[in-house]
């Protein structure tokens, strides 16, 4: 019944808002563009990249009204948002170009309002701004805690940890785990004691040897600024039967936390970023788990399905303006497309939209455009054919980060390799689904996998004039994913 | 899954300073690892940066508005003519019954007849004018969509292009193919490409057949016929028929209208080619009329009047063909030149499907 009334009234508050936002919107015509991805995807180099291109008119020939010459400027604003800290740009774009690094890891959210200038097709002046949400992609994985009560995670939790290669990595939390009695008193030792051994079992998981993906709570991973607090300090229990738990039991004291965590933490962040969404491009980074092995593509896409369980696409009309917003164009992007020959990007696309296959249906059936695509938001690598023997192995060059391992070789961050990363397969459904499984990094050692996408370092960049701005960022198809997303929007 | 790991190959890495990697000058694709021999025994070939595509087209502006002024006198004229013509008939019909009862009724059953005649006339010029509109929007749009390789519009294109040539019995096994395939994911361009390969393929063996041998008969008839007269009609006739089946075979249907249309696309496609066309095959055109001059002048006359048809003839496809030449190879005036002027050989297997 509460949740019920709690349900009702955030539709309620959501639809205010959106007649509020739609009045300004008429003046100003304004697109949020969701960025989304799990962490390690590439949310903050797409973003960066974006405005970069637009603010300095890179070379996107395929996104018409920059490549027509109709944008006059691009210009930063000024965010709507007073409360949330702004898109550090400039130093992500001094970080690439000065010290060939990738952006490191985004621990919160941030927001950034680019307004651009431009010419309609009639003729008429016009500006367009574009409201872009960075954040911890960590954090997405709570959005599917929403639907769920304390007894349902608590069981998906188990199950996921007793499956392979999960279980071997939560061996301690299991057997701490084995001498809780949920009914007991509250104790807020052990609930320390478990939300810690918890907490180590999804850093393990993360590792790159495994990077499965379906870890919630993400705060636990990235927990921010309230780490320590009560809401934060709970795990996952074996529960027996349904019977409501007993006051003031170890049970109990979970089943709170568990819910002031979803009040406190997820439904804010729901409403902030995601339920006002107009555009969303969705960046998977595939690469990672083909890596790892079948497990963590199973995985991710077991949480790409969750996740995206929680948008809402849909046709835009009037009523959906002013009742309840709704998303009317995703895209689906395999990121970093540099890191794989040309060859094989339909391939790579190919897996990537069997493993969003149910989600694609899902927003198909509700009106929206959807498209997938693998791309680049800055380009790497080069493409080159090796000979060997006979052989010719369509492949990269590039000078892999440093750290980075392939057979028995680890690289300094200062070789620059040609590499192949193995045939990706025509099929996509046999990468998971076949009588017998590719070898990942998970399976066994390194020189046996299948596959291996070793992490690249941005390539050297050389300004041709003064400062980073005449910097051009390569790129792979960015201009295809930004016709798709805003080209209708300038028309 | 066996068929994956019997292909599959192993990842690899190759150091760039390792002694044995030898690291070849860039070059095209085709080519690379012609250096194997050169020294050590793994050839890196960079490939050369890749040219950026076109860029996309802007959607054409919506132009200024004009009154127009132009329209609005011809529509005024031609309602009056409307009117006058409508009197007219009317006044007759009246007349005719003034006479006799019958007199009035039979005419009066002609003059529905003549109108509900005129009506699906005009009705059919409609569609075949529609027909026509349809193959320059899709030609212009394929054009745009293999330089932009945009996914969505190719697969737009791919659907509306099957749906233009549902009539054509011969393509009913590539259609079905190809409508498996749109859903897939292919690049833009690509797509297209398959679309022209398993559509415009067997469509445009057929109509280079049919300018062959429209080129023969024309050659054949001019060096044969008694008076200049009558192998100018002839050609003219002959030209008109041409590009009316070449229509017919891309799946356009024009009526009168439509033809005369088509035909000012074919005429002003020939003056923007010919300059060009002049380039390839001017120096072979004079050549093979001077050798056939040399033996007779009403032969030479004839090879040249079977090349311009020839030539009109390659014209009318690519203004009736949907899709723009991308991955076919264009027909050339040499390939039919060939036929035309070795003849018919003892050899020749197929001239009666060539007199069709």
């Amino acid at each position: 019944m509460l949740t019920r009334i709690q349900a009702i009234a955030e539709e309620a508050r959501l639809a205010a808002r959106a007649i509020l936002e739609f009045g300004s919107h008429l003046l100003h015509p304004t697109v949020r563009l969701g960025v989304t991805g799990l962490s390690g995807a590439g949310k903050t180099v797409f973003i960066t990249a974006l405005v970069h291109d637009l603010m300095h008119g890179a070379r996107l020939p395929l996104f018409e009204p920059l490549a027509s010459g109709r944008i006059a400027r691009a210009r930063l604003e000024p965010q709507p948002d007073d409360a949330v800290p702004r898109f550090e740009y400039e130093r992500h774009v001094d970080a690439l170009v000065k010290n060939r690094a990738w952006p490191e890891s985004t621990r919160r959210v941030s927001e950034l309002r680019l307004v651009v200038e431009y010419q309609s097709l009639s003729g008429a002046d016009r500006t367009l701004t574009l409201d872009i949400v960075d954040y911890p992609g960590e954090w997405l994985l709570d959005l599917p805690l929403l639907a769920m009560s304390y007894r349902e995670w608590s069981a998906q939790a188990l199950k996921l940890s007793y499956e392979e290669p999960r279980r071997r990595l939560a061996s301690r939390w299991h057997a701490h785990l084995a001498a809780l009695d949920p009914e007991a008193g509250e104790d807020e030792q052990a609930a320390l004691t478990a939300a810690k051994l918890f907490t180590d079992y999804l850093r393990a998981c993360r590792d790159a040897r495994y990077a499965l993906s379906l870890l919630p709570p993400g705060r636990f991973l990235m927990p921010g600024e309230r780490a320590g607090a009560p809401a934060f300090t709970f795990a996952p229990l074996a529960l027996g039967g349904a019977e409501p738990p007993a006051k003031g039991s170890l049970r109990a004291m979970m089943e709170r936390r568990f819910e002031a965590y979803k009040g406190f933490v997820v439904r804010p962040f729901f409403h902030e970023h995601f339920a006002r969404l107009d555009r969303q491009v969705v960046l998977v980074d595939a690469l990672a788990a083909l890596n790892a092995g079948p497990a963590a593509v199973k995985d991710l896409e077991a949480t790409l399905a969750a996740i995206l369980g929680c948008f809402r696409p849909g046709r835009w009309t009037l009523g959906s303006a002013l009742m309840r917003p709704r998303i009317d164009r995703i895209l689906f992007a395999a990121t970093k497309a540099d890191h794989l020959h040309h060859s094989s990007h339909d391939r790579l696309e190919r897996i990537l939209a069997g493993m969003t296959e149910q989600a694609i249906g899902h927003a198909k059936f509700s009106g929206a455009r959807i498209d997938v695509a693998a791309l680049a938001a800055v380009r790497a690598t080069r493409e080159a054919t090796v000979a060997r023997g006979r052989e010719r192995l369509p492949s990269i060059i590039g000078v892999p980060a440093a750290g980075e391992a392939a057979g028995t070789e680890v690289f300094d961050g200062s070789t620059e390799i040609a590499a192949f990363p193995g045939d990706l397969p025509e099929d996509s459904g046999a990468l998971v689904a076949g009588a017998e499984p590719f070898r990942g990094l998970s399976a066994g050692p390194a020189r046996e996998a299948d596959y291996r996408f070793l992490r690249f370092r941005p390539p050297p960049l050389e300004p041709t004039g003064t400062g980073t701005g005449s910097v051009t960022l390569p790129h792979i198809r960015l201009d295809r994913a930004l016709q798709f997303l805003l080209g209708d929007r300038f028309i | 899954m066996t068929n994956m790991t019997s292909r599959h190959r192993k990842p690899a890495a190759f150091r760039l300073d390792d002694p044995d990697v030898v690291l070849a000058p860039a070059q095209a694709e085709g080519r690379a690892g012609a250096g194997a021999a050169a020294g050590g025994s793994i050839v890196v070939t960079p490939a050369p940066e890749p040219a950026l595509p076109a860029a996309a087209p802007a959607p054409p502006a919506p132009s200024r508005r004009r009154f127009p002024f132009g329209t609005l006198f011809w529509s005024a004229l031609g309602g009056l003519i409307v009117l006058g013509l409508g009197l007219l008939g009317t006044q007759l019909v009246e007349g005719l019954f003034a006479r006799a009862e019958w007199l009035g009724i039979l005419g009066a059953a002609c003059g529905t007849l003549t109108l509900a005649a005129l009506l699906a006339i005009l009705a059919r010029e409609v569609f075949g004018l529609a027909r026509l509109k349809n193959i320059e929007k899709l030609q212009v749009r394929a054009q745009a969509a293999l330089a932009t390789d945009d996914r969505q519009e190719a697969r737009a294109i791919v659907r509306d292009l099957i749906a233009f040539e549902r009539s054509e019995p011969r393509l009913a096994r590539a259609r079905a193919m190809l409508a498996s395939h749109v859903e897939e994911i292919i690049d833009g361009a690509d797509l297209i490409r398959l679309a022209e390969r398993e559509l415009m393929g067997p469509l445009d063996e057929e109509a280079r057949r049919s300018v062959a041998a429209a080129a023969k008969r024309v050659s054949v008839v001019t060096a044969i016929s008694p008076r200049a007269l009558v192998d100018m009609l002839f050609v003219l006739v002959n030209a008109i028929l041409l590009v009316r089946r070449l229509a017919d075979l891309y799946g356009g249907r024009p009526g009168l209208l439509g033809l005369i249309r088509l035909f000012r696309h074919v005429v002003a496609h020939l003056a923007l080619t010919g300059g060009m066309a002049a380039g390839d095959s001017l120096i072979q055109q004079m050549l093979g009329h001077g050798i056939a001059a040399k033996l007779s002048a009403r032969l030479g006359e004839g090879v040249l009047n079977g090349l311009l048809t020839a030539r009109l003839g390659l014209a009318a496809i690519e203004v009736a063909r949907p899709l723009p030449f991308a991955a076919l190879p264009r027909p050339l005036l040499g390939d039919l030149a060939a036929d035309l002027i070795a003849r018919r050989k003892p050899d020749d297997g197929v001239p009666a499907s060539e007199q069709s």
